[in-house]
């Protein structure tokens, strides 16, 4: 099937007001269809971080439109989106963000807490958790966990509500190399078996290998992926997000 | 929204969490309330023990003022007619007046084998036996038995009165029902004796100065007092019109003097409060006979029961007009008293639990700033602006509500030191209360409302503010 679950059309975005006033999107449209799982490249600052935050309802565009999953992000309602977030849409981020008080399997169950009538939760959770091998430690906190095992939790959040779409910021940012490679391998699987669709934001070339097509964006504006180089391997490390501000 | 179970249990387990942020937030609600509490049961409790008990609000009481002119005795005369111009007034329920003993009159009997002796010239009032209407059991026995008893048998019993000793005891009675007859020396005929009737002030005064320093027995219940000491006859007394115990009175009675015998039947409130209280027609006789007609017309005072107890200031005005005024109303003075040092202290409370309410504010703020990226994640899993709000508000009322319960259980605590420190160290005082605390439903309601209330405000602009973050900054928070 070839039905678009994202599409973008002419996206503006900028921070900041009056002279401060900088633009980080400047027109960006691209389609993903369903089962595609893309690798979203560019330098730090480029704004990567932006559109897929816009794709997935947690930031807003200024001007465009937004498309996803059949839904006008900018025009729906807040309810409506948070809705979407909360079982069609999963997030992975670079820093985890598992809560602390949480069991692993409390934050992997979180998103129920906000669905009325959620049902078999805690074996969703714990069969969440046993996709991404990590059973054994549902009732562990995650500052038990090493890296590569909070990565794999918060994974196995995202996937809780079994979402349409999976939007990754990161997700191997925090990990050594071999860690990052499974968590790859993960995704091409879910990609694979699941037909699940994903875009990886990422500064790795391991993730382009696997992605089946590669957007890249500069200074807001998209531009041929084959032609834009990664970078040097050594670049990618210094290029988390944030940096020390 | 989300589902309130979820929300709930979100909002306890986030409270558990933060132990600290929990104690410092609640710190001064906790206090707050507790002093909101404790001041307003102290209130309650004193205000039922003065108003309930020392000085009863119900009625008031008007006097003439005392007033010349020319070296002329010109005060207002009460009588039947001021009676009936204060009764035709609106806002006037009841009023019935009171007689007191014109004349000099001494009191003495023998109480707990020690001989009393006290003056009763001006301190006796009459009044309407109507007035214990709402006491069938005083009420039977409050009467004037000199008139309602005009077919009773035993009147006509001749009598010869026992003979006095030198030490003031008197021999057998010789009437037939010697538990309320005595034998009257005026007409040497058996007579009912006077019913009397004392204050709970007077019974008060009695237990806490007069019993301790004579070595007397405490009066706790009348009633059963009377019972173990042999019947209501045990209670009688004479009264000796036209005697006085004032060394060197003026009012010399001469030639007229005259015993009666008394019997204490009761104690009420509406007995005057230092002094005894007899049927007014007693008084009536006994002013006529000793005082002459003026004294046996004029009344001392005139009790007043009011429709609205708000409408005293209307009732007041037109008394003013009449030369008349209200007796000092010592329980008003008193309500108000206790008014304004309880609203002082409710001020005080006030104050500090709003000053709670600010540092609530304050520290969501902060803890609203720290948790920035959890609410991130909250938002990316699914939660509305709606949902973080009431987390948050959530997490203020349930510290309103805890803080309020502490604060009303240190409050209680507080309440049973002080009524334990005074049942143990302090000596017995007239009216002594057992607590001085009355914590009534709604003081505790009210505590715990404005203790929750108070926390939901202070956290209002936090949880606003929380709800406000968009989710992608509130994600990239450190
Ligand atoms: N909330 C914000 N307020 C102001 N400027 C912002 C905000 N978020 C991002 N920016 C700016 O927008 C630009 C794009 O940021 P974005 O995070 O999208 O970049 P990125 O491509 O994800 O970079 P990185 O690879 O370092 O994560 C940057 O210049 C950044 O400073
Ligand atoms: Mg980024």
């Amino acid at each position: 099937m070839s039905e678009a679950v994202i599409k973008l059309r002419d996206v503006k975005k900028s921070y900041g007001s009056g002279a401060a006033r900088t633009p980080v999107l400047r027109g960006v449209s691209f389609e993903v269809a369903r089962g595609e799982l893309i690798a979203l490249v560019g330098q730090s600052g480029s704004g990567k971080s932006t559109l897929l935050n816009i794709i997935g309802g947690l930031d807003t565009a200024d001007a465009g439109d937004v498309e996803v999953l059949g839904h006008d992000i900018r025009k729906i309602g807040e309810k409506e989106l948070a809705g979407l977030r909360n079982s069609s849409i999963g997030f992975v981020f670079q820093a985890f963000n598992l809560l602390d008080h949480l069991t692993c399997l409390g934050n992997v169950t979180l998103p129920a807490s906000f669905t009325p009538g959620a049902k078999d939760v805690e074996a969703r959770g714990l069969e969440a958790l046993r996709r991404v091998g990590l059973v054994e430690l549902a009732q562990r906190h995650p500052s038990e966990l090493s890296g590569g095992q909070k990565q794999r939790v918060a994974i196995a959040r995202a996937l809780f509500g079994a979402p349409k779409l999976l939007l990754c910021d990161e997700p191997t940012g925090s990990l050594d190399s071999e860690t990052g490679r499974e968590v790859i391998e993960f995704f091409r699987e879910l990609n694979e078996k699941d037909q699940m669709t994903l875009v990886i934001v990422t500064h790795e070339r391991r993730v382009s290998s696997v992605a089946r097509r590669i957007i890249a964006i500069r200074d807001g504006q998209l531009v041929d992926g084959e032609e834009l180089a990664l970078g040097a391997p050594g670049d990618a490390g210094g290029a988390g997000a944030g940096g020390p501000a | 929204m989300m589902p309130v179970g979820n929300l709930v249990g979100m909002v306890v387990r986030n409270t558990v969490r933060s132990p600290r942020h929990f104690a410092l937030s609640a710190f001064g609600i906790v206090i707050g309330i507790a002093s909101f509490v404790f001041f307003l049961g102290l209130s309650m409790g004193v205000r039922n023990v003065i108003l309930g008990k020392i000085f009863p609000l119900e009625v008031v009481e008007v006097v003439a003022p005392r007033a010349s002119f020319m070296g002329k005795d010109i005060t207002k005369k009460l009588d039947d007619g001021t009676v009936e111009m204060i009764r035709a007034r609106p806002e006037v329920k009841e009023a019935t007046p009171r007689m007191k003993v014109a004349f000099p009159a001494a009191g003495f009997g023998m109480f707990e084998g020690q001989e009393i002796k006290f003056e009763v010239g001006g301190f006796c009032d009459g009044v309407d036996p109507k007035v214990l209407a709402d006491d069938p059991k005083l009420a039977a026995l409050f009467k004037d038995w000199e008139a309602a008893g005009a077919d009773d048998p035993a009147k006509t019993v001749a009598c010869v009165p026992p003979v006095v000793d030198d030490k003031g005891v008197a021999g057998k009675n010789p009437c037939p029902d010697p538990e309320f007859y005595y034998c009257d020396v005026q007409d040497n005929r058996c007579h009912r004796r006077v019913p009397v009737i004392v204050s709970p002030t007077l019974l008060e005064l009695y237990n806490g100065q007069v019993a301790s320093t004579h070595g007397l027995p405490v009066i706790g219940d009348l009633e059963q007092f009377v019972v173990e000491r042999g019947g209501l006859a045990r209670m009688r007394f004479t009264i000796a019109l036209g005697e006085t115990m004032v060394a060197g009175s003026a009012m010399a009675t001469s030639d007229k003097k005259r015993r009666v015998e008394g019997m204490l039947i009761g104690i009420t409130p509406k007995a005057m409060p230092i002094g005894m209280t007899v049927p007014i027609e007693y008084t009536r006789r006994w002013n006529q006979e000793f005082a002459g007609d003026e004294a046996a017309s004029t009344y001392s005072s005139i009790v007043v029961t009011l429709n609205d107890k708000d409408r005293l200031a209307v009732f007041s005005a037109w008394l003013q007009e009449q030369d008349l005024r209200l007796e000092d109303q010592l329980g008003e003075r008193f309500a108000t008293a206790i008014f304004i040092v309880t609203t002082l202290f409710v001020l005080i409370s006030f104050t500090i639990v709003t000053i709670s309410s600010i540092n609530i504010a304050h520290n969501f703020f902060m803890q609203v700033s720290e948790r920035r990226r959890e609410i991130g994640v909250l938002r990316a899993v699914g939660a509305t602006r709606t949902d973080v709000k009431l987390i948050i508000l959530g997490e203020a009322a349930l510290i309103g509500v805890i803080g309020g319960l502490l604060g009303v259980g240190i409050a209680f605590a507080g309440a049973a030191l002080v009524d334990w420190a005074s049942a143990t160290y302090l000596p017995r005082f007239p009216f002594k209360p057992p607590t001085y605390f009355d914590f009534k439903g709604w003081i505790i309601a009210g505590g715990l409302g404005f203790s929750t209330v108070f926390c939901v405000v202070g956290g209002y602009l936090p949880a606003r503010k929380a709800a406000k973050l968009p989710p992608a900054q509130a994600l990239a928070a450190q």
